[in-house]
Order: C-alpha cells, then sequence, then structure tokens
C-alpha cells in the first residue's frame, strides 16, 4: 500500500517559498485525496497558510475534483491554490468550458519548432552557468564550482567535476553523459546525488551515463 | 618599445603573490631591465614589507592618482638595485578608492619609460582585482598545489578570459616533492590538465622564503637558495629563453644519481 502511495503526489518547494503538488497521472483521485490528506496530517504545521501550485501532469481537468482539493486546503490547511498548472491534457478542460459556455472549443496544436541544443565549444571554468531549454553539449571539461542547467539531457566531451543538472523541468527520463564522471553533485530531475569518493580512475572506461534507474540515479561506465 | 605591464594574481589569498612579485621583478631588473612594482593591494598592502621598503613611503599610489602627486614622487627606488623601483599602496584606504580606468591610465604611462610595470593584484574577484587587471597585458596566475586554491584560480583565469586577457600562464607555488611521491600531494600535470593553460614556473616550498619576508630582503638575492633559482629561471622564461621546467619526481642531488646509476647498471 505504501509503495502505490510514494507517487500519488510529487511537493516540490520553490525558491519563492511556493510549493507545487504535482499530482499522479494514473492513480484514482480519492487515493490522492487520501495520500495529501495523510501527508499534510503528518507534516503538523509545515503546510499551514502555504501558498500551493497544483499541477496536474497528465490527470485530466475535472472541476469538482479540483473544487474539492481546494476546499481540503483551504479548510483544514488555510492554504490557498495560487494557480492550477493543467500539464498536457487540455480537452478534458476545454470539455468542461464548453458545456459551461455551449459551445465546443478545439485547440489547433501548434507545431513548435524543437529549441536545438546548446553547443558549448570550451571548457567551463569554476562560476561559469550554462543554462539550456533542452540539451547541452560542452566540447571540454567542465570544471569544479561551474553548473550546467538543461531541461534535457547533458553531453560533456571532457571530464565532469563540476555539476550537471539534467531534466531541470522534471524530465526523468534525462541523462548525463561524459567521458568521465567524477566526484560532483549529479542532478536528474528532482533528485540529487553525490558519487561516492574513490579511486575510480583505476580501471580504464571509455565513456559514462548517469541516468535515474529504480528511482535513484546511478552511474554506468562503458 | 614600450614595455609590458603582467599582473600577478590568484584569487585565492596567501599562495604567494607578493613574494612573486618582488621576486620576479628583482629578478628582472637584475638582468638589466627596469621594472616598476605596483601595489594595488588598497587597504592591506604587502609589498613594501617584502621588499623592504615600508620606511620609505611618502606618497602612495592613490596620492597619484587623486592629483595629489607626481607619480615620480610616489616611486621609492630599490636599495639595491637601480633600475627597480616601488609604487606603494595606500593603507588607510580601501579598493574602492580607485577605478579600473584609473590604474589603466597609470600603468600606461609606466610603460613609456619602464620594460616591466608588475602589478601585484589583491586576492579576491571584486574591485581590488578589477582595479589591477585593467592595464595588463599578461597575466601570471598564481596558485598552489591544493584544491582550494586550483579552485580560485581556475574561476581567476575564467574572468581574465572574459576580460579579453588572453595571455595567461601559470605559477605552482609551495610544491612538496616528498608529498607528490607520497601521492598527498596534487602532481604538476594534475593541475596542469585541470586549468590548462601553459606553465612558466614551478617553486618548491621552502622555509626561506617567510625568513626573506621579515628581513625585507627578497630571496632573490641569495645565490644559493633554490626558490631564487626558480625564479631567476622564470624571469628567464618570460624574457623569452627556451628553460625547461624540472618534471616532478626528479631526484636530484648526489643521491638521485647513484641511484640512477645503480638502476641503469
Amino acid at each position: 500500500m505504501e509503495k502505490e502511495f510514494a507517487h500519488a503526489v510529487q511537493v516540490r518547494a520553490q525558491r519563492d517559498g511556493q510549493f507545487v503538488f504535482i499530482l499522479d497521472s494514473s492513480l484514482p483521485f480519492q487515493m490522492i485525496l487520501k495520500y495529501l490528506e495523510k501527508r499534510l496530517e503528518e507534516s503538523n504545521r509545515f503546510f499551514r497558510s502555504a501558498k500551493i501550485i497544483i499541477d496536474l501532469g497528465l490527470r485530466p481537468f475535472r472541476f469538482d475534483e479540483v473544487v474539492t482539493l481546494r476546499d481540503l486546503l483551504k479548510n483544514h490547511w488555510q492554504a490557498h491554490i495560487t494557480e492550477l498548472r493543467l500539464g498536457h491534457r487540455f480537452d478534458s478542460f476545454f470539455e468542461w468550458a464548453s458545456k459551461l459556455i455551449g459551445i465546443p472549443i478545439y485547440q489547433i496544436p501548434v507545431q513548435e519548432k524543437e529549441p536545438e541544443p546548446v553547443i558549448i565549444k570550451q571548457t567551463c571554468r569554476s562560476g561559469t552557468r550554462i543554462e539550456a531549454p533542452q540539451d547541452c553539449v560542452i566540447l571540454g571539461d567542465v570544471n569544479p564550482g561551474a553548473e550546467i542547467i538543461a531541461g534535457r539531457d547533458i553531453i560533456v566531451f571532457g571530464v565532469l567535476r563540476g555539476i550537471a543538472h539534467a531534466g531541470a523541468y522534471g524530465n526523468r527520463e534525462s541523462k548525463i553523459w561524459a567521458l568521465s564522471i567524477e566526484p560532483s553533485q549529479l542532478r536528474i530531475a528532482d533528485l540529487v546525488a553525490i558519487p561516492p569518493r574513490q579511486d575510480r580512475s583505476s580501471h580504464t572506461k571509455r565513456y559514462e551515463i548517469a541516468e535515474i534507474r529504480d528511482d535513484q540515479i546511478q552511474v554506468i561506465s562503458f | 618599445m614600450p614595455g609590458t605591464t603582467i599582473v600577478i594574481t590568484s584569487g585565492k589569498g596567501g599562495v604567494g603573490k607578493t613574494t612573486t612579485v618582488a621576486n620576479l621583478g628583482t629578478a628582472l631588473a637584475m638582468r638589466g631591465r627596469s621594472v616598476v612594482l605596483v601595489d594595488a593591494d588598497i587597504g592591506l598592502r604587502n609589498l613594501d614589507v617584502v621588499m623592504g621598503l615600508e620606511n620609505r613611503i611618502v606618497y602612495h599610489v592613490v596620492d597619484i592618482i587623486e592629483g595629489r602627486c607626481r607619480i615620480e614622487q610616489a616611486m621609492i627606488r630599490d636599495r639595491k638595485i637601480n633600475s627597480l623601483y616601488l609604487i606603494p599602496a595606500a593603507q588607510t584606504r580601501d579598493k574602492d578608492a580607485i577605478r579600473p580606468e584609473d590604474m589603466k591610465k597609470l600603468c600606461d604611462h609606466l610603460i613609456e619609460t619602464f620594460d616591466y610595470v608588475l602589478v601585484d593584484c589583491p586576492a579576491g574577484i571584486e574591485q581590488g582585482f578589477r582595479n589591477a587587471i585593467a592595464g595588463a597585458h599578461k597575466a601570471l596566475v598564481v596558485t598552489t598545489p591544493e584544491v582550494s586554491a586550483i579552485r580560485d584560480a581556475d574561476r581567476v583565469i575564467g574572468l581574465l578570459e572574459a576580460n579579453l586577457l588572453k595571455d595567461i600562464q601559470l605559477i605552482i607555488n609551495r610544491v612538496n616533492q616528498k608529498m607528490i611521491r607520497r601521492g598527498d600531494m596534487m602532481s604538476t600535470e594534475d593541475i596542469c590538465s585541470l586549468l590548462s593553460i601553459p606553465l612558466i614556473g614551478v617553486i618548491p616550498e621552502s622555509e626561506e622564503v617567510v625568513i626573506s619576508t621579515n628581513r625585507g630582503i627578497p630571496l632573490v638575492h641569495e645565490k644559493k637558495s633554490s626558490i631564487a633559482a626558480a625564479f631567476r629561471r622564470i624571469a628567464g622564461r618570460l624574457e623569452g629563453e627556451n628553460i625547461p621546467i624540472p618534471s616532478d619526481n626528479h631526484e636530484g642531488g648526489l643521491l638521485g644519481k647513484v641511484k640512477k646509476l645503480l638502476w641503469n647498471a
């Protein structure tokens, strides 16, 4: 039972103090509600008067579910929903809106060209910060004290010694590639890992990939 | 032909910038060059003490920039070498007292009469650093074989490159060969591969440095010191001489030679 609950709602804290509640896409709403009640109970007063952003993720929009959530948070915790994010499923929202105004609503998908990868053709020295909307390629090393943040994958054609944050917007499929991953901090989506301090130069490796497996960041050497 | 302004910087404090400025400047002057040392560490001046000239300070660099004296009035000649001068920093002001443009103007004026202008940069990356690098054509980054110093040196090199100062060379100071052999200290190769700038010199660790600082006589005056020799070699390399840098694990001395003989036999 515990395992199923674990993913019901993912809670993330933002820099401005607001919380983002990301609702699981497959669990029935009752379970999500139960989990939330339990979580809020266990967290004592932590979420009292909090500002919360609800991210529906892949969940369909259901007017009554949203109202239930809003009331639960307001009545028990004096917490406010400051934003509702529709995520990927707009059709349920359009259905509800079209019922309200009595006109069918459709969205014509806009062909958005995927942003190109950001390519840095030199070593990133300490103090350098690179932000890329999708993929990022570094042709050189990433020195300790440098930070690379990407919406998707990070590829370092050199030694990664600094901080790399792949899938910074939540994409857990993102990976970090490097010819060598030395002890630094690895971040993929919402997970953080520190590689163990051991003599990893002992066996020859051609390249390494860090990815999420079993809910953990793992580094695989090739 | 106008001279060259070289800034000696590091990021981290206490790695040997001032010692390097004093000894390198003296070594260059001993080769017959005209050299002026400028202390840009306003508020925490040290170069005058290391050169043994602290009692002779009447005017300093802020006086020049604020127009209270001529440049010549602030220049203090070295006690032993005629072509070597010092412009000290102010002790009772701080780093906001001058701006980068002021420093650039001063350095550009000095290179009209001197072969070398060596600027002693303060630690850090704020106003003092920005002032010190403003007039420089060349930078020497000093680091010790220590993780924190190397991290700071890397940051500083990045800032220098961002300021379009591309002629940057590395000095590794306080190297302890015994520790390198034991694996307790990073080797020269490790450091160079991380910082990726050309190496211009390696200076061994020694007690002699503190002693010479206390006496106010730069080590380079001592004929027998290995550190003095290292600085003289750096001066030679700056002047274009092709002097190879001794690699790590080189065992000098009689014992070393005997060992080599035994192995080869």
